[in-house]
């Protein structure tokens, strides 16, 4: 073996040695994590997590005001922010495709996915708290709802743009107006990737605490009013692991537990529809 | 095959000119689709065949691009013109693609997706209008049973006939058809030519192919084209006989294309 | 059926009642469609008007000194954005130095070492790990992370460096166990699945000709990892870093719990400090008086200008990798 073959040879070990450790130390880190999370999370669930709403210091209670409150500001969230999602995606993907306007919205909808949400979080302070006059539920669904709407365009207008052209034509070809075409057989192919885009969209929004720390607030009691400060799992695990309280904090890794499960599942499901609509596809 | 009188002209072609942007695609192309004939476009890759078939519709407008000049005459009606409807006179033209497109829907919501659209119809009228669609294109006897399975479980020969029913379920008077053999197995192909033989009876039929045996069994009438231009057209058996132009020849017999 | 509806005054036309309405839907259809489009720069535009308006007190008060005074006092009503600017940058900078180079190690394993029959697992888990709300990475880091650091790591690098000059003071002072380096250690195992994830997807857009061209001369992987795949996914990989950047810069929740919320600059990366979001969460529904606020939503704006301008960047790397190969990462 000649020299430069054999140093190139270790230096090909040395590398992709690297890449291993570097795969051993990012994958290890996060099993850590989650095994942390998983100890510490199941060993505060009871049955009470369920039943009871969150408790002062040192006395018992569980979750339900904040499970609740993270229930219904994402089902809004969702109610609201899909429909619009939807309909700019279309419109990014059959009408407008080639458009400056479509251009320009995709840039700003690629930027609003990516920003930090607890600027939305202000946004939506200054827009509906604000003019409302106290925290509320609405606001906290609001926060919500921006952050659902660049995921749900993205989705939407990456799934119809998959969906080839002749699918299209042949329904055009029968007499079908375009709006028809859009709702009765695009919409229709892609329907599948459409509702992964949803899921994708609840998935991340279960988990966001900073746009809600001021605008629906946290409540510490039951309550399912909108009109009030609403409690949500994020911002109560927030406001109970900064405590010094023990059972709090038990409280928090119970509540971390329960968001971490719902956005895998809600992750794995999204995942095997997309995998069955692509070998439906293939 | 030729009529020793004159056929009536369904379509018109006159002056026909097609532009994909700049791009001058047809030029100035003058030629007549005779009335329940079939007429057979054939020509080497480019030469715009498909593009002239795709006039006859106007399915190009879907592409802000490409626009056509020049006159269609259908039953003495310019189609091209700018007030016409295009959705009802798709209703009259009908169009079979190369690859087949079935919608993601039952067999039945197939076919009955052009009826919907245009015409409200009791159910059982519905129903009969589908299975009258499916045994013209020679389809009903497989899928009678299973007329609530979805079209994509059909093989590639009869999800084309799918699409043949899906065309002639709303009674068009012309009936497109791009290559629909080209990405069928030989069995399927020989099929679906019985079927445009027997459907030319009651329809116009106009047929795109790039195989010209193809073209010699099934049609009436054939225009050879090349390079965006009509080179020859004629009877079928005269243009595949005794072609009046070299170039006719020359593809003909496979000195080129 | 259709009727041809003639009259001696116009040419026939196919049209019908049916047919116009049918149109008049697919306008509405369309508008509705467009409508929605201009909604969301709409709603883009109102977010950065809101932060301005909202901020605007405070860039009277303050000027552009906001943005290098580093004296925050609430009762005195004196703020200065240049320590969570600081805390921000430095931050993220430690979360960048650290993912990067793993990030792209696990997506070079995953691509070109792991055997076939782990890839699509491990690609699987690291999109998943990617969806794990940054929460949950805050509460571990602040109660597994920090002390571990604050009992082991940290007083053994405070070991290590004393008497070597500029890295003494880096890592100097007494050991918090929260502080910068904590928040830029959580922020960095938060960025890598990210980080991972993208840098597959562009990797996997390399044509395999390509590389089977480099091997089919005897290149070693890694030779065809450095020489061929990297340069041609060059523009995705960069783009895919800034967009983990933008992200890690408005990162909220992972950071808050560990950073310390001190409004102070510190060179020693243990000492406990903001950023721009931690100061925003921590302190905004306790904030009094008009000053106060606007102060922190000047933060959000200075924070949202940034992350602006990082997202804008990589979005551009990434349209000419999409142009480049008609994919989107």
């Amino acid at each position: 073996m000649s020299p430069i073959y054999a140093k190139r040879r270790r230096r090909n070990s040395m590398f992709l040695g690297l890449s291993v450790v570097a795969t051993l130390f990012g994958l290890g880190w996060l099993a850590v994590i989650l095994g942390t999370l998983l100890y510490e999370g199941f060993t505060g669930i009871d049955l009470a997590i369920f039943t009871a709403s969150t408790p002062p210091p040192g006395l018992d209670g569980g979750l339900l005001n904040a499970i609740v409150g993270s229930l219904i500001m994402t089902s809004l969230a969702v109610l609201a922010g899909t429909p619009i999602g939807i309909l700019v995606g279309t419109y990014l993907a059959e009408y407008g495709r080639y458009t400056r306007l479509a251009f320009v919205v995709r840039l700003v909808n690629d930027i609003l996915l990516s920003a930090p949400s607890i600027v939305l979080g202000l946004f939506i302070y200054e827009l509906v708290v604000v003019n409302m006059g106290h925290f509320s539920g609405w606001a906290g669904a609001a926060a919500l709802t921006v952050i659902v709407i660049p995921v749900v365009v993205r989705t939407t207008e990456n799934m119809l743009i998959l969906i080839p052209n002749t699918l299209r034509e042949a329904a055009a070809a029968l007499g079908a107006p375009r709006a028809h075409v859009i709702r009765k057989v695009t919409w229709r192919a892609a329907r599948t990737g459409m509702i992964t885009g949803v899921l994708l969209a609840v998935a991340r929004i279960s988990g966001e605490t900073a746009p809600l720390l001021f605008t629906s607030l946290n409540n510490q009691f039951w309550s399912a009013d909108l009109n009030a400060p609403m409690a949500s799992l994020p911002v109560a695990i927030f406001q109970m692991a900064l405590s010094p309280y023990a059972d709090w904090q038990r409280l928090a890794w119970a509540g971390a537990l329960l968001i971490t499960m719902a956005v895998l599942f809600l992750s794995v499901v999204a995942r095997l529809l997309g995998s069955s609509s692509q070998s439906e596809r293939d | 095959m030729v009529d020793s009188i004159s056929p009536k002209v369904k379509v018109a072609i006159e002056n026909l000119s097609f532009y994909y942007g700049d791009n001058a695609a047809l030029k100035n192309i003058s030629l007549p689709l005779y009335a329940n004939k079939v007429t057979a476009f054939i020509g080497p890759s480019g030469c715009g065949k498909s593009t002239l078939l795709r006039a006859l519709n106007r399915i190009f407008e879907l592409y802000p691009d490409q626009r056509a000049e020049g006159k269609l005459l259908l039953d003495g009606v310019d189609i091209l013109g700018r007030d016409q409807d295009v959705n009802i006179l798709r209703l009259k033209i009908g169009m079979v693609f190369q690859k087949p497109t079935p919608f993601p829907m039952t067999i039945f919501d197939n076919v009955a997706f052009g009826l919907q659209l245009h015409e409200r119809l009791p159910r059982s009228e519905l129903e009969g209008r589908v299975e009258m669609a499916l045994k013209r294109a020679a389809l009903w006897e497989e899928v009678r049973d299973k007329l609530h399975v979805g079209g994509n479980s059909l093989s590639g020969g009869q999800q084309q006939r799918l699409c043949i029913a899906r065309s002639v379920a709303t009674k068009p008077e012309i009936i497109l058809l791009d290559e629909p053999c080209s990405a069928l197995d030989p069995i399927s192909t020989a099929k679906i030519e019985e079927l445009i033989s027997e459907l030319s009876d009651d329809y116009t039929i106009v047929i795109v192919t790039h195989n010209m045996q193809q073209a010699s069994r099934v049609s009436h009438y054939t225009a050879f084209m090349f390079l965006g231009e009509l080179i020859e057209f004629g009877a079928t058996e005269q243009v595949f006989t005794a072609p009046a132009n070299k170039k006719t020849e020359d593809y003909i017999t496979g000195r080129f294309g | 059926m259709a009727d041809i509806v003639s009259s001696a005054h116009s040419t026939p036309t196919f049209a019908t009642a049916r047919t116009r309405r049918a149109h008049r839907a697919d306008h509405i259809f369309h508008g509705l469609t467009r409508i929605c489009a201009v909604f969301v720069l709409l709603m883009f535009a109102s977010i950065v008007l809101s932060l301005v308006i909202g901020a605007w007190p405070a860039f009277e008060a303050f000027g552009f000194a906001f943005l290098w005074t580093e004296v925050w006092n609430p009762v005195r009503d004196l703020f200065g954005a240049a320590a969570p600017i600081y805390g921000t940058l430095v931050t993220s900078a430690i979360a960048m130095i650290i993912a990067v180079p793993v990030g792209i190690g696990i997506a070079i394993f995953l691509t070109e070492l792991c055997p076939r029959v782990l890839r699509r697992t491990i690609g699987i888990v690291v999109e998943l790990l990617a969806g794990i709300p940054s929460i949950i990475y805050g509460i571990w880091g602040l109660f597994v992370l920090a002390p571990i650091l604050q009992q082991t790591v940290q007083p053994a690098l405070v070991g290590i460096f004393e008497g070597i000059p500029f890295f003494e003071s880096l890592f100097a002072g007494p050991p918090y166990g929260i502080g910068m380096f904590t928040a830029g250690l959580i922020l960095a195992i938060m960025t890598l699945p990210f980080i991972t994830a993208i840098t597959r997807d562009v990797f996997e857009t390399v044509p395999s000709v390509l590389k089977e061209a480099a091997y089919g001369m005897g290149a070693t992987t890694w030779e065809v990892v450095w020489n061929v795949v990297l340069p041609y996914a060059r523009g995705g990989v960069v783009g895919g870093i800034m967009l983990a950047l933008g992200r890690a810069l408005g990162e909220t929740m992972a950071v808050t719990f560990v950073i310390g919320n001190a409004h102070r600059i510190s060179v020693s990366l243990f000492a406990p400090g903001t950023t721009i979001s931690a100061a925003i969460a921590n302190e905004f529904t306790e904030a009094i008086g008009e000053l106060y606020v606007a102060a922190l939503i000047e933060l959000g704006l200075i924070l949202f200008f940034v992350t602006f301008l990082v997202l804008a960047a990589a979005q551009y790397m990434l349209y000419r990798l999409e142009a480049r190969t008609g994919e989107r990462a």
